[in-house]
């Protein structure tokens, strides 16, 4: 099993979303974070004095799947989450050891 | 080492923390998250119209546990967390790389 998270735009979240439900993609966890990439934030003027707003504000989306069905999960969030600028965020995959559906006690694919 | 990831009920989490304070396991990190997995969330009418909440609110508790700990800490959540009703949540486990303390340098199980 995969784990993948995304970090996108926030307006994409609900098209992502839907995307990933048409692939047959059963649950998944988002968060508010804050974070910069090599945008570096961007500048502001506020009163004269210019600053930087170095913490973006981004919606991480983390998802859980089958071997399998990464490489479609992958591929949706790239169609959906993508507007060529900068700033469109970054996906991580990473391997899971192990998975419990926490109200039954299944484990591995079964609690997908 | 393993990281152990379990999205839960926000009424469980201080039953969780204590029974896994008490399991012995002293440290963890806990967001706030929104998510949805089988349920689809649930419907909701507002005057008249039916929309469907499909992001809930969920805690993550994020520890990090020896491997000989692994057992007894998914274990101890799953009993604490689990009130058998749809949406008690996932635990998912991943193998980590390395944990180092930030003040002392300290690395591997003597970080946890």
């Amino acid at each position: 099993m995969k784990k993948i998270e995304a970090i996108i735009r926030h307006f994409k979240l609900e098209e992502v979303k839907d995307a990933l439900t048409e692939v047959g993609v059963h649950g998944m966890t988002v968060s508010e974070v804050r974070g910069f990439g090599r945008q570096k934030g961007h500048k502001e003027q506020y009163r004269g004095a210019e600053y930087t707003v170095d913490f973006l504000p981004k919606a991480k989306m983390e998802i859980v799947v089958s071997d399998e069905q990464s490489q479609s999960v992958i591929d949706t969030i790239l169609r959906t989450a993508r507007t060529g600028q900068i700033g469109d965020g970054k996906i991580f995959i990473s391997n899971i050891a192990e998975m419990v559906r926490i109200r039954t006690g299944e484990t591995g694919d079964e609690a997908l | 080492m393993k990281k152990i990831e379990a999205i839960v009920r926000h009424y469980k989490l201080e039953e969780v923390k204590n029974a896994l304070s008490e399991a012995g396991i002293q440290g963890m990190t806990v967001s706030e998250v929104r998510g949805f997995g089988r349920q689809r969330g649930h419907k909701e009418t507002y005057r008249g119209a039916e929309y469907t909440v499909d992001f809930l609110p969920k805690v993550k508790m994020e520890l990090v546990v020896d491997d000989d700990e692994l057992t007894k800490a998914t274990e101890t959540i799953m009993k604490t967390a689990s009130t058998g009703q749809i949406g008690d949540g996932k635990i998912f486990v991943t193998d980590l790389a390395e944990v180092i303390r930030i003040r002392t340098g300290e690395t591997g199980a003597e970080a946890i």
